[in-house]
């Protein structure tokens, strides 16, 4: 599978502040892309930089395999982006808005308009004024502008934001459909949940840094497990289990142990866990193994959070 | 350059209710209302106000519509060089791709479109009335007719492409209005009426572009100070343009979106 976005060492600075630092992504053609981070984690500055809304202080990047900005127009014409929030000329209705937008296209993107309004609902409000949309009508009327593109690479920063629960659903429906199409959708977010329903492959990123990037399955596979152990004694079993040097973090937790084992040998160390307590003399009456939630991880991963917490 | 981009920047322009009305009413509607107002004084004393229109009418009435057009221009300018960055649309539209020197290539052709049409409405209307009602004034001629309607549309051109350039520097509407106001309606008619106003008046642009203007319109308009050489009247011309238009270019391709 190839990759539809790379970027090496790529580093935006503001004076002495490194926003965006060495950041090297990978994200794979046909998948729905989050990338993840705490709001101020650098998230939008890399988007920016990709589009050639701001120059990268250091590093090279790729979209669609070509490299920018060197050439940056050609592989923008397969690119359909937002970045924050969806503007657009209030004084203008929608169909004006993307008549303009389509002038800056290829030609046959002005063919394109009807159908992209009806694709995202729009047809009816096509001619009212876009000052008098909604933050939802907005959104799609964004969607609608990247599709003149026929994209193969939708970047949507923050596409949630300022939406109802209905409005979510329908949006999330939408993007579904686009990567069911073979589209790559990648989605800016600090909302942990909106990627996890959305995105089949993450990066998780913090202070300018990905700390961690992957297909979502994989990531959940290689987590940590937790070891919950419902015994006899709990205290005295607790003090037993310190003593072994692949497990870790065990306390006791509402009358249970709980207790983090690597993920890659979890199942086997349960095992042995379980013969080490019978041997000992304790009852077991219950073992639970769990991996780490996305949200542990992610919490764990992004230091701003981990602080506040 | 893109015949499609220059007609969206007709559309976004010409799609904005209030400034067209504001442009219409500085220009077209300010011709008629002025000249209704010279015809009511007519009809209501003929002994104190005999002459109407003729080319007294004319030269003075361009004078006013050079001024007040030349506000329409300014409004018209900063509307295209700030416009869709006030909006957050400049960065949709540097998303697609398309260069940005070819998105500030399209307002010039674009806002001139607009904004000539217009002023040229105006001077119409102006020229009408001066054969209509010339009282016992003679007639503009043919010859200044012409020459007048090409010097008013180079001067609204010329402030139009200074407003454009100012506002994508600055990318701000209501700064590039309110400076370019000043410079207008303030400085210039103040330089201008300086009985020795030194070298430096020679590089005030509403100075240079009146030196451009037929002598005929010179004999009723009152210009003041129209010292400079023709040479040197359109090197300030052409260096405010580079420079204005140059800078423009320059901040539109450079800023972060």
């Amino acid at each position: 599978m190839t990759d539809v976005v790379e970027t090496s060492g790529l580093t935006k600075r503001f004076g002495d502040t490194t926003v965006v630092a060495g950041v090297d992504l990978r994200v794979p053609r046909g998948t729905a892309f989050g990338y993840l981070g705490p709001n101020g984690a650098g998230k939008t500055t890399l988007i920016r930089m990709l589009l050639g809304l701001t120059r990268p202080s250091s590093g090279t990047m790729e979209l669609l395999g070509r490299p920018v900005p060197e050439q940056r127009r050609e592989a923008l014409a397969r690119v359909g982006a937002i970045v924050d929030e969806p503007r657009f000329h209030g004084h203008m209705t929608g169909r004006q808005n993307l008549w303009v937008l389509a002038a800056a296209r290829e030609p046959e993107a002005h063919a394109r308009i009807d159908g992209v309004l009806e694709r995202v609902g729009l047809l009816e409000r096509a001619d009212d004024r876009v000052s008098r949309y909604s933050m939802g009508m907005r959104q799609r009327l964004g969607i609608a502008a990247c599709l003149l593109a026929e994209p193969e690479l939708l970047i949507l920063d923050e596409p949630m934001n300022g939406l109802d629960p209905a409005g979510m659903l329908e949006f999330r429906e939408l993007l579904c459909s686009l990567v069911d199409e073979g589209r790559t959708v990648v989605i800016s977010s600090h909302l942990l949940d909106e990627v996890e329903r959305t995105c089949d492959a993450i990066a998780i990123v913090d202070r300018g840094r990905v700390v961690l990037q992957g297909r979502l399955a994989d990531l959940r596979d290689s987590a940590d497990a937790v070891l919950r152990i419902d015994c006899s004694d709990p205290a005295r079993a607790a003090v037993l289990l310190r003593l072994r040097e692949d497990v870790a973090g065990v306390r006791e937790e509402e009358g249970q142990l709980v207790l983090r084992l690597a993920a890659d040998d979890a199942r086997t160390e349960t095992a042995a866990i379980a013969h080490v307590l019978l041997d000992a003399g304790f009852e077991l009456y219950r073992l639970q193994l769990d991996h780490d939630s996305l949200e542990e991880r992610f919490l764990g991963l992004t230091t701003r959070l981990g602080e506040a917490a | 350059m893109s015949v499609r981009l220059i007609r969206a920047e007709v559309v976004k322009l010409s799609t904005r209710r209030g400034l067209m009305a504001a442009s219409l009413l500085l220009t077209v509607v300010a011709t008629v209302v002025f000249a209704l107002i010279l015809l009511v004084l007519h009809w209501t004393d003929p002994t104190k106000h005999r002459i109407v229109g003729g080319i007294n009418h004319f030269n003075n009435g361009l004078y006013s519509l050079t001024q007040l057009a030349t506000m329409a221009a300014i409004l018209i300018g900063a509307t295209a060089g700030a416009g869709d960055l006030a909006a957050g649309f400049f960065r949709s539209l540097v998303v697609t791709g398309r260069p940005r020197g070819s998105l500030f290539g399209a307002r010039i052709p674009g806002g001139l479109a607009v904004v000539l049409p217009i002023a040229a409405a105006a001077y119409v209307l102006l020229a009408l009335f001066s054969f209509v009602v010339p009282g016992d004034a003679s007639t503009p001629s043919t010859t200044l007719l012409v020459e007048a309607a090409l010097w008013f549309q180079l001067y609204i051109a010329v402030m139009f492409l200074l407003s454009l350039g100012l506002a994508s520097l600055l990318g701000s509407r209501a700064t590039t209005i309110g400076i370019l106001a000043g410079l207008q309606l303030l400085v210039t008619p103040l330089v201008q009426g300086l009985h020795n106003p030194g070298v430096g008046a020679d590089s005030v642009l509403g100075l240079a572009l009146w030196r451009l203007a037929p002598r005929e319109l010179l004999n009723g308009a009152p210009p003041g100070h129209l010292g400079e050489s023709l040479a040197v009247a359109l090197v300030v011309i052409a260096v405010w343009m580079a420079a204005a238009v140059g800078l423009g270019a320059w901040r539109t391709v450079t800023r972060d979106a």
